[in-house]
C-alpha cells in the first residue's frame, strides 16, 4: 500500500505550495488514474511515491517503508517502478538488453540473475525480439515499452506511469496501454497512471482528480464523470462516448449513463434497437456492425 | 564490407579479435602504441606485419581499413609536410629552391611519422571495429578500477562515458531538428561570407545547449528512479579471460620484451 499523509510540498523557487494537504491511500492491486490540468501537481505528487521528492511536511509510506528514510530508498525504488513521458530521456543503455539490465545492475544482482530478469521483462511487454537492437533505432512506442520493461526488471509491485503516451501516436498509445492493462489484469500489478486524456481512463477502477495541488475528486470513473460541473471548469472533458450517451439520455433515449468505451456504447445501442424493434433473433453483437474491427 | 566506412564503427562478428577480452585488447593497443611511437624502422616493420596478419583474421581487408582512415588523411599529410620541410639536413638536389629546403633527413623523418601515425590510427580502428562500445567501457572501467584507492569514482566515469555515447545520435537528431526549424524561418547555413556562417552556427548552439540541459535533468531523475546510486554496480556480462586472452598477453609481453631488449642494445 502506498499511503501519503497530509503532504505539503513546494519548490524552492516558488512561494505557492505545489501540493497541499494530500492524503491518499493506494491499495495493492488497484488501477488508479490521476488526472488534472497542466500544473495541478500530479507529476509532483507521483514523484513522492518513490522518494524522488520528499514532502516539506507530512509523510509517504510504501508498504510501511518511509520515503524520508534514506536507507529504505533502494528498496522503495524496487517496489515502485516509474515510467516517464519522454521515451528518449529515460533510456540509458546502448542496446535494448543493456538498458533493461541497468536497474538490476544498480541493486547489485549477479549476472545470471540480471540476464534472466532482462529476458523475462522484455517478453512480458512483448518486445523479446528486439534484445540486441540499439534503442535509438526503435519507434517511440517501442521505446516506451522498453521503459516499462526496464521498470519490470526490478520486480515492482507498483507501476507509476507519468503521461506515458504523451509522445506517441494513437496506434502506439493503444499498444502501450494494452500492455499496461494486461500487466494489471493478468499479473495483478498495481498501476498508477497519470494522464490528462479522458479516453485513457479505460481499465482503471478509480480516478483521482487534482486541481491546484489538492485532490478534488476521488471515486469510480462513472461517478467522477457525473461531476461534469467540476470537471468542465478545469478544462477536463469526459470521454466522447460517455458524453454522447448522456446526450442521448437527455433526449429521452433510455441508455445507461455510465458507458466509457466505444464497445460498451455499441452493445448498449444495439440492444436498445433490438428491444425497440422487437426483433425475435438477438443481435450478433458489435462484430457484425464493424466487421473489420476486432472485438475486445 | 560496404557498411564499414567510418572510423570508430563497430562491426559485429565472431573473429578471434572479436572474442578477446576487451581489457586485453585495450592494454594491447596501449602497448603497441608505445612501441610504435618509440620504435625505429625495425619495430615499425614488425608491427605492420602484425597488422597485416590481424586484418584478414577478422575478415577485413587492409584496403577497406585504409579507406576508413580517409578522413584523417589531411592531418597526416600536414604532419608529413611539417617534418619534410622543417627537418634540417643535407638538401636533395633541386633544393633549396624558392626558399624551401627538402632534405634527405626530412624525407626520412616525414615518412616515419606518417607511417607511425597511420599504424596508430589503424590499430585503434581495428579495436573499435571488433569491440562494441559497451565492451570498451566495461574494459576501461575494469582497467581503471585500481584508481578507486585514490577515490576516483571509476563506476560513475564509466556510466558517464556510456551515456555520452548513447546520446550522441539523439543529440545529432535534435540538432537537425533545430536546424530545420530555423531554416523554415529563413536561416541559411553553410552559405555566404564566413562571418555570417559563424553567426548561423552560433544561433544553433544555444538551443542545443538548452535542450541538452533539460534532457540531462530528465535523465538524472529517470536513473534515480531506476535505483541508481553512486558506487559499485553489476553488469549483465562479466568479463572472463579465456585461453586466447592469456595467449595474447604472452605474445604482447614477449613483443614488449623484444622491443626493450632491442632498444637497450
Amino acid at each position: 500500500m502506498i499511503r501519503t499523509e497530509k503532504i505539503l510540498f513546494k519548490y524552492e523557487s516558488t512561494s505557492r505550495p505545489v501540493l497541499r494537504d494530500i492524503s491518499l491511500k493506494i491499495e495493492e492491486g488497484e488501477y488508479v488514474t490521476i488526472m488534472g490540468a497542466n500544473g495541478c501537481g500530479k507529476t509532483t505528487l507521483i514523484r513522492h511515491f518513490n522518494g524522488l521528492l520528499s514532502p516539506w511536511s507530512g509523510s509517504v509510506n510504501v508498504d510501511g517503508l518511509s520515503t524520508s528514510e534514506p536507507g529504505a530508498l533502494s528498496e522503495i525504488r524496487q517496489r515502485v517502478g516509474m515510467v516517464f513521458q519522454n521515451p528518449d530521456s529515460q533510456i540509458v543503455g546502448m542496446s535494448v538488453e543493456e538498458d533493461v539490465a541497468f536497474g538490476p545492475g544498480n541493486i547489485g544482482l549477479p549476472p545470471h540473475e540480471i540476464l534472466e530478469r532482462v529476458h523475462n521483462a522484455l517478453e512480458r511487454v512483448g518486445i523479446g525480439g528486439l534484445l540486441k537492437r540499439n534503442p535509438h533505432t526503435l519507434s517511440s512506442g517501442e521505446k516506451q515499452l522498453l521503459a516499462i520493461a526496464g521498470a519490470l526488471a526490478m520486480r515492482p509491485r507498483y507501476l507509476v506511469l507519468d503521461e506515458p503516451t504523451a509522445y506517441l501516436d494513437p496506434s502506439m498509445t493503444r499498444q502501450v496501454l494494452d500492455v499496461v492493462r494486461r500487466l494489471h489484469n493478468e499479473e495483478g500489478i498495481t498501476v498508477i497512471h497519470v494522464t490528462h486524456d479522458m479516453d485513457e481512463i479505460v481499465g482503471s477502477q478509480r480516478v483521482v482528480v487534482m486541481n491546484e495541488g489538492r485532490i478534488i475528486l476521488d471515486d469510480s470513473p462513472t461517478r467522477v464523470f457525473n461531476r461534469v460541473d467540476i470537471l468542465r471548469p478545469l478544462g477536463l472533458g469526459i470521454p466522447k462516448v460517455t458524453e454522447l450517451m448522456r446526450h442521448l439520455r437527455r433526449m429521452g433515449t433510455d441508455v445507461r449513463p455510465d458507458i466509457l468505451t466505444i464497445d460498451e456504447a455499441c452493445e448498449e445501442i444495439l440492444s436498445l434497437l433490438d428491444s425497440q424493434k422487437k426483433i425475435a433473433k438477438p443481435s450478433a453483437g458489435c462484430g457484425s456492425l464493424f466487421p473489420d474491427r476486432p472485438v475486445e | 564490407m560496404r557498411n564499414m566506412n567510418y572510423f570508430g564503427q563497430f562491426v559485429p562478428g565472431t573473429s578471434v579479435l572479436h572474442s578477446l577480452d576487451p581489457r586485453v585488447k585495450i592494454a594491447s593497443l596501449i602497448g603497441l602504441s608505445l612501441m610504435i611511437l618509440r620504435g625505429d624502422i625495425m619495430a615499425g616493420t614488425m608491427i605492420s606485419a602484425i597488422f597485416l596478419c590481424l586484418t584478414p583474421l577478422c575478415r577485413f581487408t587492409p584496403l577497406s581499413m585504409a579507406r576508413a582512415i580517409r578522413p584523417v588523411m589531411p592531418f597526416l599529410a600536414l604532419l608529413f609536410l611539417v617534418h619534410l620541410l622543417f627537418t634540417k639536413g643535407s638538401p636533395i638536389p633541386p633544393f633549396p629552391a624558392w626558399a624551401v629546403t627538402v632534405s634527405y633527413e626530412g624525407l626520412r623523418q616525414g615518412a616515419l611519422v606518417l607511417w607511425r601515425f597511420s599504424l596508430l590510427i589503424l590499430f585503434a580502428h581495428l579495436l573499435t571495429l571488433t569491440t562494441s562500445s559497451t565492451e570498451l567501457i566495461i574494459g576501461m572501467e575494469r582497467l581503471l578500477s585500481p584508481l578507486k584507492i585514490f577515490r576516483i569514482p571509476t563506476h560513475d566515469i564509466a556510466l558517464m562515458l556510456s551515456m555520452a555515447l548513447r546520446f550522441m545520435p539523439t543529440l545529432l537528431e535534435e540538432m537537425t531538428r533545430i536546424k530545420e526549424a530555423q531554416m523554415a524561418r529563413g536561416a541559411v547555413f553553410g552559405q555566404g561570407p564566413l562571418k555570417r556562417r559563424i553567426r548561423a552556427v552560433g544561433s544553433l548552439i544555444l538551443p542545443i545547449i538548452l535542450s541538452s540541459m533539460r534532457r540531462a535533468d530528465e535523465l538524472s531523475v529517470a536513473i534515480e528512479a531506476r535505483g541508481y546510486r553512486r558506487g559499485p554496480r553489476t553488469h549483465m556480462k562479466e568479463l572472463r579471460m579465456s585461453h586466447r586472452d592469456y595467449a595474447s598477453i604472452v605474445v604482447m609481453a614477449s613483443l614488449a620484451a623484444l622491443h626493450l631488449f632491442e632498444s637497450l642494445l
